[in-house]
Order: structure tokens, then C-alpha cells, then sequence
């Protein structure tokens, strides 16, 4: 016998349309709502950022007040110092490959196949310690330029990974101390970590700014450059440490005796064992903590360094680009979006592969 | 001497006194060098600074201030515009961030792809960034001769007009804390006194309860309106300034606006998180009970979701607390501003540190007293479902 | 074999061992004397302390009470003892308690080479050695979680056996194991039994406990209440209680 099988009729295209967008009158009106929004929003930055817009330095400020979109001239104009900040004009390809150094660094690190700590600081340390050389300079030939010459992306990057190349390993230590069987060290430790969580961060940065020289003796003090990064590490530590510490308390308990009993030390217990399982429990959350403190290093320019947002700030604050401040605004926010857009969206990747991966 | 080092007690005695006592060493090694320091400038260490009058003035200020009054009077307005600024923008953030919440959760695609463009953007952009870029946008508004106007609303670079009652600061605030109980009282009614009586008169009470609160608000208003004026006071210009109405100063509004904005990103997902967590079983369940959609959502989705998203939302609201203190950035005095004022005008710098960490700390356990509380009320409520 | 004619030092000697938790006591007064070669097997019903016992061997809990001595060293607050007493104890979980982030090879390998200094090549073959005793050396390259209950704790087994421990530790072994894979485990620690190991076995398999136990431990309450050979034991027990329970784990 044959089976004669009948496709019921597809449906058409506009009969898709209207079951997905004007099911019922509420729907339709939703949607009405929605589409006009986003026309209108998407036709109006169109026309300010593109249709408008004055692209070239050519006609210099003057061209750009006669239209009413957006002045990208001033990005074409000032994007050195938006980049470089103060960095000397001629050394400034060493801060772009600086930059490109960290980039680098930050895609390899988010290789599962560097996920082991000898690899993850070997990777770190390198690009680190290739950006240090880069941007100061000083040996093989290139020129010395001082940290108070230092600005834009560049500041900007050096302060993230700085932080937490120190934060890290501080929150590490942070939570395993906080984890202590001795009463005392986990207490104390407890104080520490609620304590500066309870701050924000930018009074704990103008702490170490502005009031920690007071507290420390000459020879201690250093640069206030890195006295601002001591005191953003700590912040992202006290942060960390108790992802890291969740992460901790996601491994089985029997795991740490199995490794006692094989006569294992503390550290070896703690470097073989828990941390390689708990950091990888505390993937994504770690992750979204790197793109918050990312986010946070803008909070700098607030106790005075040249970083991206405050030469923004001086890129159009200067004489004749005065007006053009959505532009640099924008630029700068585009920026920022590729960095964190980017990151927040591995971490999401991540998370969905490890929630998949577990069942 | 090497056998007790081997000793697992002695160790671990050892180690915490080494640990405790280093950092208790540190600590109070910098407080000393600080004093000294601080000392060789001339000032003397001591809480006397908190009498004398500071001699500079604040931008902004619920309560009455001038440059005389004592620093401790300008610390309790400086917590005072924290919790202000950090409740409107609490409130603004929460409404933008359900409405932004709800429509990526929507079943209408185009809801949930304006939904997540808005979260995208502003989630992915440093607050201070939005902070700078408002008050760019605010501060080059046009002047008060040109300003923009609607609805009696002014927007100028001088800040935003709007019109406001003519009544009495001190009835201005016993009105709105009669409003605030207006909202407050029938929750509580509900939650307590009442559960034994039948839902049709428990209604009853609580409507009476926030009709009269409301009544309350009215005729406090009323009784404190200033005489021989009309009962709104809409901005007008007068020569080359603007009279009338209430001002909110740029500062304010940026912050608030920023706050707003960027807060609503991250409510939003706290939102849709939320949502997500109520099991599609339950919704079913309660629509194969023959429930109204909008029934369902009041009585199933929402309550659930509530109680998963709480949590979340109070560590969101304790951070929206801090960043706050973003007003150093455009000029606002709140709790830190103040406090940086202090150090530079008077020196006592250790002391000010210590009132800002004992201010901070006493905002996040009183914010966490209050969630604690709520949560608890929601749980207890859960308990009773389930029995 | 009669068990306690040996001469020398005991393999395992405990004393008036007490434990508590706060101020409920695990532990009363457990007196224990284990030869060089003997097997024991401890059983009893669940919370009778058991497991606490045979985890205060190594120090995975802590006693308040008593002396143990193993292997001639005495287990107290000195850490170089501790550490001493773990390398030669090992010991076998209820859930296996393997790394899931190493494969079973590494599993094998990571004591012997950090603990004991062994060479990487040294610690491989002794590995694969045990883990063909243990009858799985071609599982050497997976992951725990690819292998199931029964290999898992065969491979749990071998990767004590490779610390070359001269006492070996048995905690309810085959408790978590489907029914099926029961009898694979217990073929493995009967190979080990007959090769002499020293071992103490948690375990209510009484059938092991026939066919390799020179005694059986019967606890209740923190309590040693009986310890006899296993045909007296299951046939002729003089206490209640441990008739009662013999009958409850043998009657089914």
C-alpha cells in the first residue's frame, strides 16, 4: 500500500508575520510601538552619525558647525591624544603596539588551552612585561619615557592588567585565608574583605592617593601612579576572593581529603587540587568581574590621571573643538563597548558551555 | 625548639598571632606615622575640628547651610544628599529597569530586540563615561533666555524648572512622608494584622488605609501652603534669570539621569533573570486553571519572580548606593565630596577617612538590615503557600 | 591464622580512642590492636562510628582521646608524624574521591611524584603496574567522568596502591556502587588480601568479610561491642545487638 503524504499548506510569508507580530490587538500594538521606536532612533543616529556627518579635517572646525550631524573631524583631528595622551609624538607607534601587546595577551588568555597557572602567568607576565618595556622603554634602544608621560588607552590598559596581575593572586590569598580552619586568620581576613567591599572604589582610590603618603614613611610612598593601582587591586581583590572562595565551595570536600590522605601537604593540596577546580567553578564570575574592573579603571580620572576619558575630556576641552563633545564622548564609548562587549559575551559563551557540559 | 615548631597546635597558634599582629602592626604603624606627619603640618589629631565652622559652602542641600555651621552639620548633609541622590536614582533605576526587563522577556520579538539593545549599550559603557556625557549634554543646554520649555518644564545649562507646590518645607516633608505611607501601610496591613479576615474586607482596609494616608498628604499641603499664592508655582523668567518653581540643579540631575540609566541596564537582567527562573510549569499550571493572563502574571509570575530576584537586587541597590559618590566627578557635595572637602580645608585627614568608612558601613548594614527584612517577609510568605 | 602471635611492633595499635563532635561523642574508649598482614572488617549500623574510626587513622578527623600508633609512630600533634603516617596509610573513599581534572593515569601519578619525589618515568610504570592489577590499564588516558562507578573505584584503589602504602583503608568502598558493578571492587581487594596487604575495610559485605577477614569488628554507639573470626561471628555471636544486625544485613 502507498501512503500519500499532504504537506498542509506553508505558510506564507505574511502569514508568519502577522502570527508573530499582530497575534492579538495588544501585540499589534506593541509592536507598532516598538517598530516606530526603533525607526525613528535608528533614522535619527543615521542621519546625526552618518547621512550629516563631517568626516574629513579638510573644512577644520568651521565645516562642521554649519551641519547639524555629527563632527567626526574632531576624532580624525585628535585621535593621538585620545589614544596616546601625552606620549611623545614621535615614540607613539610603542604605545599602539603596547596596546596590541595586551589585546594579545587578553584572546590568549581566554584559550581553554592556557587555562593551567603556570600558562596563564606565563602569558600574563610576558605580555606585561612586554607592554612595561614598550611603553617605558629605556633598554634596547628605544627611548626613556617616564610613567607621568604615560596617558589614554594606553594608562588605561596598563591599570587594568596591573590590577589584576596584583589582584589576583591577592584574591587567591584573600580566600583561602578567609577559608582558614584558624579562627583568627579567616575573622581577620573576613574584616579585611567585608570592609573594603563596603567601599566604593573611588574613596578607596583617593585613600591611596591623596592619604596614604601621610601614613607611609619616605623610602615606602613610590609613584602615585602605582600607589593608585595598589589600591584598585586591593578593591578588585576583596571582589575576587570571594568569587574565587564560591568557587572553592563548589568543590566536593572529599576531593581535599582524598588528596590528605595520599599525604599530600597544604600547598600541594591547595595548588593540585582545589584551586585548578575551583578557579574553573569560578570561570564566568571571574570573567564578569574583569569586565566590571575594566569598566572601573575609568574612575581614575578622578584623582587625576591622563587615562582615556580624561584626554577625552581634553581632546575636544581644548580651545577650537569646544562643541564637538558627543563625538568624543562617543568615540571614547565605542571604544570602551568593543573592549567589555566582547569580554561580556565570552563570559556568556563560557557559561553556556559549562552549564552544557555539566548535565 | 624545631620538634614544637613541628608541633600542629604550637604551629597554628603561631601563625595566627604572626598574621593578626603583622596587620594590627601595619595599621597602627601608619596611623602613627600619619599623626606625625600631620602633626609636623600643625594640625592636632582629635574629633574638636567637628565643632568649628567650616568656612565653605555646599552646591546642594536638603537641610539649611551656610558657611558657618559646624563640619559635623555638613557630614550629616553630605549622607543626607548620598541617600537623597542614591534613592531617586534607586527608584528611577528600578522603574526604568522593570520596564526594560519586562519588554526583553516579552514574547514579541521586536519588545525583546529594543530590550536588549538598551541593555547592551549602557551595561557596556563606564558609568562615569555616562556620567560625563550627561553632564556635558545638560551643561550646554541653552541659557534661561532661550530655554526649552513644555508643560511648564524649563531645561536649561542653569538646570531643569519644574513646577512645584507653594507650600513650606517642613510641610513639603511631612506630606511626603504621609505619600510614602500611603504606599507603605497597605502593604504592611496585609502582610500582618489582617490575614485572618476574608480578602473582600482586608481590601477594604487597606484602601481605607491608603485613602486616608493620602488625605493626610492632602491636607498637610494644604494647611502649609504659603499664603496669597497660587497653588502651583510654575518657572518663569524675570529679566535674565529664572524665578519660581523648583530647580534641580545640573549636578543632580546628571546624576540621577546617569544613575538611572546605567542601573537600569543591570536591573533589567535582574529582572529577566527573575522571570526566567519561574518554571514554565507553574505558568501552565495556573493557565490550565483557566487564569487570565494578566491574573497569571499578578498572582504567579510576578510574586515568584520577585522572591528570586530580591537577593540580587539588593546587592544592585547597595552598589547604586556607592556610586553615588560619581558626584566628585561633576561637583555634587554628597557623603565623599564632603569628605574631600574636609581634608583639603582642614587637614584632619585621618579622621575625615575614618567618618567616611563608619558613614559607608552604616549605609550598607542599614540597606541590608532593610533587604534582610523583606526577604525574610517574602520567605515566611512562601512557607504559608506551600502549608 | 591466629592474629595476634606476631612479634614486634603492630601495625596499628589504638587505645582508649575518644572523639567528639561538640558534645555529642563519636568515639568511647576504642581499644584496637592490628598485626602486620591482618585484615579486619568493621561493620555495624550507620552512625555507630565506624568511619570515624578508621578516618582518625589518618588524621582526616581529629581524636580527643586515647593514643594511636602507627607502624610504631605515634599519630599525635607533630606534623612530620602526620605527614609520615599518611604516606604509608592509604586509604579508599565511599565515592571515590578521584581529581576529575586530571586523567586516571595522572590520578596515579601525582603522590608518588609530589610527595615521594619519584621520577616522572618511575611514577608512570609503577602506575600502569597497578592500574593492570586493578584490570583497567587501558582506561590510563581517561577522564574519571568517562568511566563508570565501579572503574572509577578500581581506579581509586590503584592510585593508593601506587603510594606502595603498607596499610590500606577501606571506607564502605562499594556502598555507592550499582549492585552489578559490586563484585569487580571486591574481586580486586580479595587479590589484594591474598598478597598480604594489612587492610581495614568498612564494609557490609558480608560475604568479603567471610571469605578474607581474620576478624570482624561489630560497633554500635562509638563502641567496639564485639570482634571475633568470622565463622563465630556470623554463627555463634554472643551479643543481642550483633545478632540482631547480622541477621538484618543477611536475612535479605
Amino acid at each position: 500500500m502507498e501512503m500519500v503524504i499532504v504537506a498542509p499548506p506553508a505558510p506564507g510569508r505574511l502569514e508568519d508575520l502577522r502570527r508573530r507580530f499582530f497575534a492579538t490587538p495588544l501585540q499589534a500594538v506593541v509592536s507598532l510601538a516598538c517598530l516606530t521606536i526603533m525607526v525613528f532612533l535608528v533614522w535619527k543616529l543615521l542621519n546625526w552619525a552618518v547621512f550629516s556627518a563631517v568626516f574629513t579635517t579638510s573644512g577644520g572646525p568651521e565645516a562642521c558647525q554649519a551641519t547639524a550631524g555629527a563632527c567626526w573631524s574632531v576624532i580624525a583631528a585628535r585621535w593621538r591624544i585620545i589614544f596616546f595622551g601625552l606620549y611623545p609624538y614621535e615614540e607613539q607607534w610603542r604605545s599602539a603596539l603596547a596596546c596590541v601587546a595586551v589585546v594579545v595577551m587578553t584572546v590568549l588568555s581566554c584559550i581553554p588551552a592556557f587555562w593551567t597557572g603556570r600558562r596563564i602567568a606565563l602569558v600574563w607576565g610576558a605580555g606585561t612585561g612586554l607592554f612595561y618595556v614598550l611603553m617605558k622603554g629605556g633598554v634596547l634602544g628605544l627611548a626613556h619615557v617616564g610613567e607621568e608621560a604615560w596617558g589614554g588607552l594606553a594608562l588605561t590598559l596598563f591599570i587594568f592588567v596591573t590590577t589584576c596581575l596584583i589582584g589576583f593572586p591577592l584574591a587567591i590569598c584573600l580566600a583561602l585565608l578567609r577559608r582558614s580552619e584558624l579562627p583568627w586568620i579567616s575573622r581577620t581576613t573576613g574584616l579585611i574583605i567585608d570592609g573594603v567591599r563596603s567601599l566604593p572604589l573611588i574613596s578607596i582610590l583617593f585613600t591611596f592617593a591623596v592619604v596614604l603618603p601621610f601614613a607611609l614613611p619616605q623610602w615606602l610612598q613610590g609613584d602615585k601612579l602605582y600607589r593608585v593601582i595598589l589600591g584598585s587591586a586591593l578593591f578588585f581583590s576583596a571582589y575576587q576572593a570571594e568569587i574565587v572562595r564560591g568557587g572553592m565551595q563548589g568543590v566536593a570536600t572529599g576531593q581535599e581529603e582524598a588528596a590528605m590522605a595520599l599525604g599530600m601537604r597544604y600547598w600541594q593540596r591547595i595548588s593540585r587540587i582545589l584551586l585548578p577546580q575551583a578557579m574553573r567553578n569560578a570561570m564566568p564570575a571571574t570573567i564578569n568581574q574583569f569586565v566590571i574592573s575594566f569598566k572601573e579603571t575609568s574612575l581614575v580620572v578622578i584623582v587625576g590621571f591622563f587615562e582615556i576619558l580624561a584626554s577625552g575630556n581634553a581632546a575636544y576641552g581644548t580651545g577650537e573643538w569646544r562643541f564637538a563633545y558627543v563625538e568624543v564622548y562617543a568615540f571614547i564609548a565605542f571604544i570602551y563597548f568593543i573592549f567589555v562587549f566582547s569580554l561580556s559575551r565570552y563570559g556568556a559563551f563560557l557559561e553556556r558551555r559549562m552549564s552544557v557540559s555539566e548535565r | 625548639m624545631v620538634s614544637l615548631l613541628r608541633n600542629q597546635k604550637v604551629r597554628n597558634a603561631l601563625l595566627q598571632v604572626l598574621y593578626v599582629g603583622s596587620i594590627a602592626a601595619m595599621v597602627l604603624a601608619g596611623i602613627v606615622i600619619a599623626r606625625r606627619n600631620l602633626a609636623d603640618q600643625g594640625i592636632t589629631s582629635g574629633f574638636d575640628f567637628l565643632f568649628k565652622s567650616t568656612g565653605w559652602d555646599v552646591n546642594f542641600s536638603l537641610l539649611p547651610a551656610t558657611a558657618n555651621d559646624p563640619y559635623w552639620w555638613y557630614f550629616l548633609i553630605g549622607i543626607i544628599n548620598t541617600l537623597f541622590l542614591g534613592s531617586v536614582g534607586l527608584i528611577l533605576a528600578t522603574i526604568v529597569g522593570t520596564i526594560v526587563g519586562l519588554a526583553r522577556t516579552s514574547s514579541n520579538d521586536l519588545a525583546r530586540l529594543l530590550g536588549r539593545t538598551y541593555v547592551d549599550i549602557f551595561r557596556n559603557i563606564p558609568l562615569i563615561l555616562q556620567v560625563f556625557f550627561w553632564y556635558a549634554i545638560i551643561t550646554h543646554l541653552p541659557t534661561p533666555r532661550s530655554a526649552h520649555e513644555a508643560w511648564g518644564f524649563l531645561l536649561t545649562s542653569r538646570g531643569l524648572y519644574i513646577p512645584f507646590p507653594n507650600v513650606g518645607s517642613a510641610a513639603f516633608a511631612a506630606a511626603t512622608v504621609a505619600v510614602i505611607a500611603a504606599i507603605v501601610l497597605p502593604a504592611w496591613l496585609g502582610r500582618t494584622s489582617l490575614l485572618a479576615q476574608p480578602i473582600g474586607q482586608r481590601r477594604t482596609i487597606q484602601f481605607a488605609a491608603a485613602a486616608a494616608a493620602l488625605a493626610c498628604a492632602t491636607i498637610i499641603l494644604a494647611l502649609g501652603r504659603l499664603p496669597d499664592t497660587p497653588l502651583l508655582d510654575f518657572p518663569a523668567l524675570q529679566g535674565l534669570n529664572l524665578r519660581g518653581g523648583l530647580r534641580i540643579p545640573p549636578e543632580f540631575a546628571t546624576l540621577a539621569i546617569a544613575i538611572a540609566i546605567y542601573g537600569g541596564s543591570y536591573i533589567a537582567e535582574i529582572v529577566r533573570g527573575g522571570f526566567k527562573s519561574v518554571g514554565t510549569g507553574q505558568v501552565e499550571a495556573a493557565l490550565s486553571l483557566g487564569l487570565s493572563p494578566w491574573r497569571v502574571f499578578t498572582l504567579v509570575r510576578l510574586p515568584l519572580a520577585l522572591r528570586a530576584m530580591l537577593p540580587i537586587l539588593a546587592n544592585q541597590y547597595v552598589w547604586l548606593m556607592k556610586a553615588t559618590t560619581m558626584g566628585i566627578a561633576v561637583g555634587f557635595t554628597d557623603f565623599f565630596m564632603i569628605v574631600a572637602l574636609t581634608i583639603n580645608h582642614s587637614g584632619q585627614t585621618l579622621e575625615a577617612i575614618g567618618i567616611l568608612m563608619a558613614g559607608f558601613l552604616a549605609i550598607n548594614l542599614s540597606l541590608a538590615a532593610v533587604f534582610n527584612r523583606i526577604n525574610k517577609a517574602i520567605a515566611l510568605k512562601g512557607n504559608q503557600l506551600r502549608g | 591464622m591466629i592474629s595476634t602471635n606476631s612479634t614486634g611492633e603492630p601495625a596499628l595499635r589504638i587505645e582508649n580512642l575518644d572523639k567528639y563532635y561538640g558534645t555529642f561523642q563519636a568515639l568511647r574508649g576504642i581499644n584496637l590492636s592490628v598485626q602486620r598482614g591482618e585484615k579486619i572488617v568493621v561493620c555495624g549500623p550507620s552512625g555507630s562510628g565506624k568511619s570515624t574510626m578508621i578516618r582518625c587513622i589518618n588524621r582526616l578527623e581529629q581524636h580527643n582521646g586515647g593514643r594511636i600508633a602507627v607502624l610504631g609512630t605515634e599519630l599525635n600533634d607533630d606534623v612530620g608524624n602526620i605527614d609520615e603516617i599518611r604516606r604509608e596509610v592509604g586509604m579508599v573513599f565511599q565515592h571515590f574521591n578521584l581529581f576529575p581534572h586530571m586523567t586516571v593515569l595522572e590520578n596515579c601519578m601525582i603522590s608518588p611524584m609530589i610527595v615521594r619525589k619519584q621520577p616522572r618515568a618511575q611514577a608512570e610504570a609503577t602506575a600502569r603496574h597497578y592500574l593492570e592489577k586493578v584490570r583497567i590499564p587501558e582506561q590510563a588516558m581517561k577522564y574519571p567522568s568517562q568511566l563508570s562507578g565501579g572503574q572509577q573505584q578500581r581506579v581509586a584503589i590503584a592510585r593508593a596502591l601506587c603510594m606502595q602504602p603498607q596499610i590500606m583503608l577501606f571506607d564502605e568502598p562499594t556502598s555507592a556502587l550499582d549492585p552489578e558493578m559490586v563484585s569487580e571492587v571486591l574481586d580486586v581487594m580479595v587479590t589484594l588480601a591474598s598478597e598480604g596487604m594489612t587492610m581495614i575495610c568498612v564494609t557490609h559485605e558480608m560475604g568479603f568479610a567471610r571469605r578474607v577477614a581474620d576478624r570482624v569488628l561489630f560497633m554500635d554507639g562509638g563502641e567496639i561491642l564485639e570482634e571475633a573470626p568470622p565463622d563465630e561471628f556470623f554463627t555463634s555471636s554472643r551479643n543481642e545487638r550483633t545478632r540482631q544486625f547480622v541477621s538484618q544485613v543477611l536475612g535479605h
